[in-house]
C-alpha cells in the first residue's frame, strides 16, 4: 500500500451498501467532495433506484465469491488500482441461519474482502462492521476491548460475527482496519421507517397477532436498540473524521439510552392500541417475561405437539429473545469519547420507539404503502 | 366478617377408564398417544352409559347423604355446564348427527337443574343454569353463590352442580388435553366451617369466541392472561403466592401447569397434580374433584390457603382463593 496526497480523489468501496445501514452510510459518504463511492451489489439485490444518491456507482458482485468478490475481471482490476477506502457492511444478519451458511457470508465473505483489500495498493483505511452481540452469552458489562463468546453464543449470527472479528483482528497487522460493533438497529428515529425487517420486527408482528405468549428475560433487563440514523452518523464520523486503525468501537445505546424489557413491552402494547384502536378489543395480554427454563419448556411443548404455527412463532422469537436471558450492558467509552465532542449520541429508545411501532402497524410491517 | 365457603363437596366419575393406548385404538385422539403421555395424561374417564344428568344426580345424592343435608335446606341450585349439550336433557335415541341428541323442539326446555330439583325434592330451592363459559362455568357458580349468600339473608345454602359428558364419538383430545366425563356437587354456605371463599376473579375475552379457528391465538393468550388473573386474584385476597399452601388445578396438561408455575414463580411442589394423569380433564369439575381428593388424602389443614385456577372457552379465565 502506498500513500496518495490527501487532495487526490478517493474511491470508497462499500460492501452491503444496499442494506439497512449501507444505504444510510453511502448517502453520507457520497457527500464528500473528493470521493467516489462504489457499491458492491449482488445481482439479485439491486439497490432501489431512489435509495442511493446520484453519482454513486454500483458494481455487481458478491463477497461469497472469494477474493474476486464476483467482480468482472476488468472492474476488479480497476477497483484494486483506485480503491482508497473499504467499508465492509455486507453480512448475513439472519439470526438462525445454519452455521455453515452464516459463516459463508460473515466469515468467508470477510476473508474475501480482506484478501481483496490486500491487493489495493492505495488503501488508506477499512471499516468492518460487526455486532455488539459477539458478546454472546456473556452477562454484565461488555467493553469495546473485550472479545466475546467465552460463554458461547445465542445464535449463529453472533458466532459467525465473532469468528469474523477474529479474522479481522489477525489482519490488522497488515491492514488499517477499525471494527464498528453495532447494536440492534430498529429503524429511523426521525420517520420510524424500517429499512429492513429483522428479528425484532418479526417478534413485534407476532406480538401484534397475539402469537407471542412469553419472552425469556427479566422485567428490568435493559434492551439495547439503536436507530439507523445514529448508526450511520456515528460510523461515518468515526471512519471519515476520526479513523483509528486497530480500534474497536461500540455503537450502542448503552444503559443511558436503553429501556427495560418490561418498559418496551408496555410501550409496544400502548402503541398498538394507539395506532390500531380496533386491536384493543382483542385484549391481547402483554407477553409474560419468564426465566429461560420456562421459555424452553414452552418451546419444547410446542415442538412435541407439532403445532406448526406456534413452532414458527416461537422460533422467530427464540432467535433473538434468548439474548434477553443474558442481561448485559455494552460499554462504549471509546466511541463516546470521540462522538461526544461531535455532538453525536444515540437517542434514548423511548424518544423514537413509538414511531417505529407506528410505522410497522400503519404499513403492516412494510407490506402496504 | 361473614364466612361464605364450600362446606362440602362430592363428585362422580364414570367407572370406565380407558388408557391412552385404548383411546388411540378407538380413534378417540387427534394425535399420537405418546404426545399426551408426555404432557402427563394416562387415562380418561368415559361415561359409556351415564348421561350428564345421571352423573349430576349421583354427585348430588352422595352430597346430601354424606352431609346429612335435608333437601329443604337447599335455597338455590346453580347448575353449571361447559357444553351446550349440558344445558338440556338427553332424549336418546337421537337423530343421527345430532350433537344435542334432541328429537323435539320442546326438548330444548327440559332442564337438568329442574330435574334435579324434582328428583331430590328441593322444594325450597329456586334454580338457575350457568353456561357459556366453558370449563370456567362452575367457578362462576361458586362466585354467584357467594354473592347471593352475601346479598340475600334468606338464602343460607346454595347447591352448585356441574356435569359434562362429551357426546359419543367425539374426540377426547382438545388442544393437547385429554377430556374426561364427570360431575361435582357442592354446598356453599354462610358461616361455613371450611373452604372460606376469600376472593374470586374472572376475566372474559370475547374476541376469542370462535374457538375453532383461533386455536393458536388461544394457546398463546392462555399463559400471560392466566398469570395476570392469578396475580389479580391474590391481590384481591390480600395475600401473596408465598401464602398459598396448595395450588388446586384444573386438569389440563401437567406440562402447561409447569409452564404456568414458571410464569408465576410458584414451586412445583405446591401443585396438587395427582389427578391429572389418572382422571384427565373433566371439563368443569376438575378443581373440585381435586379439592375433595386433596382433602381426603389429608393434605389440607385448617387455615391453609388454596389457589384454584381454571380456564374455559369463550375465553374465560377463573381463579379463586379458599381458606381451608
Amino acid at each position: 500500500m502506498t500513500s496518495r496526497p490527501a487532495s487526490e480523489r478517493r474511491t470508497i468501496l462499500v460492501t452491503g451498501g444496499t442494506g439497512t445501514l449501507g444505504v444510510e452510510l453511502v448517502s453520507r459518504l457520497a457527500r464528500a467532495d473528493n470521493a467516489s463511492v462504489v457499491v458492491l451489489a449482488r445481482g439479485t439485490v439491486r439497490p432501489r433506484p431512489a435509495a442511493l444518491p446520484p453519482g454513486v456507482g454500483t458494481l455487481t458482485g458478491d463477497v461469497r465469491h472469494g477474493p474476486t468478490l464476483g467482480l468482472d475481471a476488468s472492474d476488479g482490476a480497476t477497483l484494486r488500482e483506485r480503491v482508497t477506502d473499504i467499508v465492509h457492511c455486507a453480512a448475513d444478519t439472519t439470526f438462525n441461519r445454519p452455521l455453515a451458511d452464516a459463516r459463508a457470508t460473515n466469515v468467508a465473505g470477510t476473508q474475501a474482502v480482506l484478501a481483496f483489500a490486500k491487493e489495493c495498493r492505495h488503501l488508506q483505511r477499512m471499516a468492518c462492521f460487526s455486532t455488539v452481540y459477539v458478546a454472546g452469552r456473556t452477562t454484565g458489562c461488555f467493553a469495546e476491548q473485550d472479545v466475546g463468546g467465552a460463554s458461547g453464543f445465542v445464535n449463529t449470527y453472533e458466532q459467525s460475527k465473532a469468528e469474523m472479528e477474529a479474522v479481522v483482528r489477525d489482519t490488522m497487522r497488515e491492514l488499517p482496519i477499525a471494527i464498528y460493533r453495532l447494536s440492534t438497529i430498529i429503524g429511523d428515529s426521525r420517520t420510524g421507517e424500517v429499512g429492513g425487517l429483522n428479528a425484532i420486527h418479526h417478534a413485534l408482528r407476532l406480538l401484534y397477532q397475539g402469537l407471542a405468549p412469553m419472552v425469556p428475560g427479566r422485567e428490568t433487563g435493559l434492551v439495547d436498540l439503536i436507530p439507523v440514523d445514529f448508526a450511520a452518523d456515528a460510523s461515518h464520523h468515526l471512519f471519515e473524521r476520526e479513523f483509528r486503525a486497530g480500534a474497536t468501537y461500540h455503537l450502542c445505546a448503552g444503559a443511558a439510552g436503553s429501556a427495560t424489557l418490561g418498559t418496551l413491552l408496555d410501550a409496544t402494547m400502548t402503541a398498538f392500541e394507539r395506532y390500531r384502536p380496533t386491536w384493543r378489543k382483542r385484549r391481547i395480554a402483554r407477553p409474560a417475561i419468564v426465566e429461560l427454563e420456562t421459555y424452553e419448556l414452552f418451546v419444547r411443548s410446542v415442538e412435541e405437539a407439532g403445532n406448526q404455527v406456534l413452532l414458527q412463532a416461537t422460533r422467530a422469537v427464540q432467535a433473538f429473545a434468548y439474548q434477553l436471558a443474558y442481561p448485559k450492558v455494552f460499554d462504549s467509552h471509546r466511541a463516546d469519547s470521540v462522538l461526544g465532542p461531535a455532538g453525536i449520541a444515540a437517542p434514548h429508545v423511548l424518544d423514537y420507539y413509538d414511531r417505529i411501532v407506528r410505522w410497522c402497524v400503519e404499513t403492516n410491517w412494510g407490506t402496504q404503502p | 366478617m361473614t364466612r361464605v365457603g364450600i362446606d362440602a363437596l362430592t363428585y362422580y366419575l364414570p367407572e370406565s377408564a380407558p388408557t391412552l393406548a385404548e383411546l388411540e385404538a378407538r380413534g378417540a385422539l387427534r394425535g399420537p398417544a405418546s404426545t399426551l403421555a408426555g404432557f402427563g395424561f394416562e387415562r380418561a374417564r368415559v361415561a359409556e352409559s351415564e348421561s350428564h344428568v345421571d352423573m349430576a344426580t349421583h354427585a348430588v345424592r352422595a352430597l346430601l347423604s354424606e352431609t346429612n343435608t335435608s333437601p329443604d335446606e337447599i335455597d338455590l341450585v346453580l347448575y353449571a355446564g361447559a357444553l351446550t349439550s349440558s344445558s338440556t336433557m338427553e332424549c336418546a335415541p337421537a337423530p343421527a348427527g345430532s350433537v344435542l341428541q334432541l328429537r323435539d323442539f320442546m326438548d330444548f326446555f327440559k332442564y337438568p337443574a329442574s330435574q334435579l330439583q324434582s328428583e331430590f325434592e328441593l322444594v325450597n330451592a329456586s334454580v338457575a343454569g350457568i353456561d357459556q363459559q366453558g370449563c370456567a362455568a362452575i367457578f362462576s357458580s361458586v362466585r354467584l353463590a357467594r354473592a347471593t349468600l352475601l346479598a340475600e339473608p334468606d338464602v343460607r345454602t346454595v347447591l352448585c352442580v356441574s356435569a359434562d359428558r362429551l357426546p359419543h364419538g367425539t374426540k377426547r383430545e382438545v388442544v393437547y388435553n385429554l377430556v374426561s366425563d364427570g360431575a361435582c356437587a357442592m354446598l356453599v354456605r354462610r358461616e361455613s366451617e371450611r373452604n372460606r371463599i376469600v376472593a374470586t376473579h374472572q376475566v372474559t375475552k370475547g374476541a376469542f369466541w370462535d374457538s375453532g379457528s383461533l386455536e393458536n391465538e388461544i394457546i398463546a393468550a392462555y399463559f400471560p392472561t392466566a398469570r395476570t388473573v392469578i396475580e389479580d386474584t391474590l391481590r384481591k385476597a390480600g395475600v401473596t403466592l408465598d401464602d398459598i399452601r396448595w395450588v388446586i388445578p384444573h386438569n389440563v396438561s401437567l406440562r402447561s401447569w409447569e409452564i404456568l408455575l414458571g410464569l408465576i414463580g410458584c414451586p412445583r411442589e405446591k401443585l396438587f397434580s395427582a389427578n391429572i394423569g389418572r382422571v384427565g380433564h373433566t371439563i368443569a369439575a376438575d378443581n373440585f374433584i381435586n379439592l375433595r381428593d386433596a382433602t381426603d388424602a389429608g393434605l389440607l389443614h385448617p387455615g391453609d390457603l388454596l389457589l384454584l385456577f381454571t380456564f374455559g372457552y369463550g375465553l374465560n379465565w377463573g381463579c379463586m382463593v379458599l381458606e381451608h
